[in-house]
């Protein structure tokens, strides 16, 4: 305690400690992981976004929607996430491994969207719900607010490239 | 202030300081008041956006701004908790700490000019990150929004300006240590470390998919407890046997409560992900950590109490402006490591999960612990620096009562409602609609408590404002007392 040498040791190692043992090892962990097929030769999961959606995460980004969505399902057992129909099984770390950023979110002031995209059936459902009952107007234009612009556009197409109702090697759907 | 003069230093105590304005406080005058006069207009500009972002959530739909893209919800919470932590909680603990510690190590800053650089650079980098969150170039990451090139300048401000305790440290003349001078040099130490290390693995070079979220929320765990926590906890250790001139129950103890402190604090931060998509060992060392750190929460609480509690200090804390703050910070410590030990638990999180709940918590470490014993050293360090005494003490009683009202009430309303919104989602047959319809209530109460803050602040910055603009020399003798 009175030598500062030993303070700053105990203290860097206190930092660094948790640090190596908790991010470090999960990327060691984790961070191989890429799209994969459930079963042998079946399609790649999940798949590369379209570029559109792309830009719409860059809307979704900068309006700070992630201040009331998350973007994660909890397993059955915690909270009622399946149940509820926000996902057909838990997001797992496979599902986000092309996603930049990640944007799982802490709040819920707004329904989960991990797995919007296999809710919303048509685009006009999308930006009804982008529009929250008249709010971020000024993404539309014309008289009834029916003109949708670039970036509601863009949002609306990453809203519905959201989807996790795939089956991936660690969280296989029910057949 | 009953102090008698002791020739031997007491354990558990700061060593006696000379009761007129040291040379020591004459040289940090400048950098100090700058530090303190720019955490007090960040705190105001928070507070001002928190009634907006209380009124916004209260009326989702019929928001008055809902036009207004610049001061869109997620715009405004973003800038508002920013600037309440890096502009408020970091300026004020720049000045507090660097006094903390010159007082205690005896340390002349002769290099004022560096810290004032420093502070400088800080204010104006933060400027820049919150026009840009206003803007809508923000990041995504909670208390990491301000766009990438912000960190490396916050990182060598910070250097400039917080690194001053851990020189006065090293500098001091005695070999003797005190509990505050350990927890100033952890939280100077740990923060520029942990803060370079997130920037470099969420946005410099992003970690692999939920990565990002793992080295996150080590991050968030480390700034609340490393810099927030040590930091108000030294502030603590030295105002309370030093404004009631005791030594601190149980000091023996309190080599363990830092060291506990600071060893389970680093790993608390996954218990944010309980049921994320990351492994789950991870969740649960963060849930064993959270429980861990009721360690350090009990002795600090035989500390403090312990010392409140001898001959009417309760009482006599209470009839003390300084120590009414100092002591209600010290109850919420106490009360925010409970809860945090209790509610780090997989069933009980599965319910509050997403809902306020953790802003409650946050609200009780930084607000309720961390504000008030900021606002507490205000009254105590300010008349000593600038020679003159608070202007008003009507305001001073404004600034507790709103302050203290508003800070339980929209505490109680962050928990209570969360836990009620929690259960409300765990069963799926409550839809969102009825949900939102049950918060209403909740969010009136919040809305009320940040009106209920922002008076409180005002009250404060007029005070301590006229105060400094009433002091023309420095060190002139007149000092309350």
């Amino acid at each position: 305690m009175k030598n500062l040498n030993s303070l700053l040791a105990g203290i860097f190692l206190a930092v660094a400690f948790p640090f190596g043992a908790l991010v470090i090892s999960s990327q060691v962990q984790l961070g191989s992981l890429g799209p994969a097929p459930a079963e042998e030769g079946g399609p790649l999961f999940p798949s590369r976004e379209p570029g559109l959606a792309i830009q719409g995460r860059a809307v979704y980004v900068s309006l700070g929607c992630v201040s009331c969505h998350t973007q994660q399902v909890r397993p059955a057992g915690q909270g009622s996430d399946i149940a509820r129909g926000y996902g057909v099984r838990a997001s797992v770390a496979r599902d986000y491994v092309l996603q930049k950023p990640v944007l799982l979110g802490e709040r819920r002031i707004g329904p989960d969207l991990a797995n919007y995209g296999a809710r919303a059936k048509e685009l006009g459902a999308v930006h009804a719900a982008i529009k929250h009952d008249g709010q971020f107007t000024f993404l539309y234009t014309g008289a009834k607010q029916e003109v949708a612009s670039e970036r509601a556009v863009a949002l609306a197409a990453y809203l519905q490239s959201l989807r996790q109702d795939y089956s991936s090697p660690e969280a296989k759907l029910k057949q | 202030m009953t102090q008698e003069n002791r020739s031997g230093r007491p354990q558990g105590r700061p060593p006696e300081g000379d009761s007129r304005v040291t040379r020591t406080e004459v040289q940090l005058r400048g950098p100090f008041l700058l530090f303190f006069i720019s955490s007090v207009i960040w705190l105001l500009a928070a507070s001002v956006l928190g009634v907006i972002a209380a009124l916004q959530q209260g009326s989702l739909a019929g928001a008055a701004f809902r036009d207004c893209e610049i001061l869109t919800y997620g715009h405004v919470a973003a800038a508002q908790h920013n600037l309440f932590v890096y502009g408020w909680g970091f300026n004020a603990f720049f000045a507090l700490n660097l006094w903390l510690l010159s007082q205690l190590g005896r340390f002349e800053l002769r290099n004022g000019w560096l810290a004032t650089l420093g502070g400088v650079f800080w204010n104006l980098a933060l400027t820049y990150g919150v026009v840009q969150i206003f803007a809508g170039n923000q990041t995504g990451f909670a208390l990491l929004e301000f766009p990438r090139e912000v960190g490396p300048v916050l990182a060598v401000a910070f250097l400039l300006a917080g690194f001053w305790p851990i020189v006065a440290f090293a500098r001091r003349p005695t070999g003797h240590t005190f509990a505050s001078q350990w927890f100033v040099v952890a939280a100077s130490f740990a923060f520029p470390l942990t803060y370079l290390l997130a920037q470099l693995l969420i946005l410099w070079q992003p970690a692999s998919g939920v990565v990002q979220a793992i080295a996150h929320s080590w991050f968030v765990s480390n700034l609340l407890h490393l810099w927030f926590g040590a930091s108000a906890l030294a502030a603590v250790y030295y105002f309370l046997p030093k404004v009631l001139g005791r030594t601190i129950s149980g000091y023996y103890l309190a080599p363990v409560a830092f060291w506990s402190f600071v060893l389970f604090a680093g790993w608390t931060g996954p218990a944010a992900l309980i049921g994320a998509p990351v492994p789950l060992w991870l969740q649960s060392v963060g849930v064993v950590a959270g429980a861990m750190l009721i360690i350090p929460v009990i002795i600090t609480a035989i500390n403090f109490h312990g010392t409140l509690s001898s001959e009417g200090g309760w009482s006599r804390a209470w009839n003390d402006t300084t120590l009414r703050f100092v002591s209600f910070g010290a109850v919420a410590f106490t009360v925010f490591g409970v809860l945090n030990a209790i509610f780090s638990f997989r069933g009980y999180n599965a319910v509050t999960r997403f809902t306020s709940f953790a802003a409650g918590q946050e609200q009780l470490l930084t607000y309720a612990f961390a504000t008030m014993v900021l606002f507490g050293s205000a009254y105590f360090v300010l008349p000593r620096l600038t020679g003159s005494l608070w202007p008003s003490a009507k305001l001073v009683h404004v600034h507790f009562w709103s302050t203290a009202l508003g800070a339980v009430a929209s505490i109680v309303a962050l928990l209570v409602g969360g836990w009620e919104n929690g259960k409300q989602l765990a069963d799926a047959s409550v839809s969102v609609q009825q949900i939102a319809k049950s918060t209403t209530s909740w969010n009136t109460v919040l809305s009320v408590s940040a009106v209920l803050l922002l008076v409180g602040h005002i009250a404060f910055a007029l005070n301590a404002f006229g105060m400094i603009l009433k002091s023309s020399a420095p060190a002139s003798a007149g000092r309350h007392d």
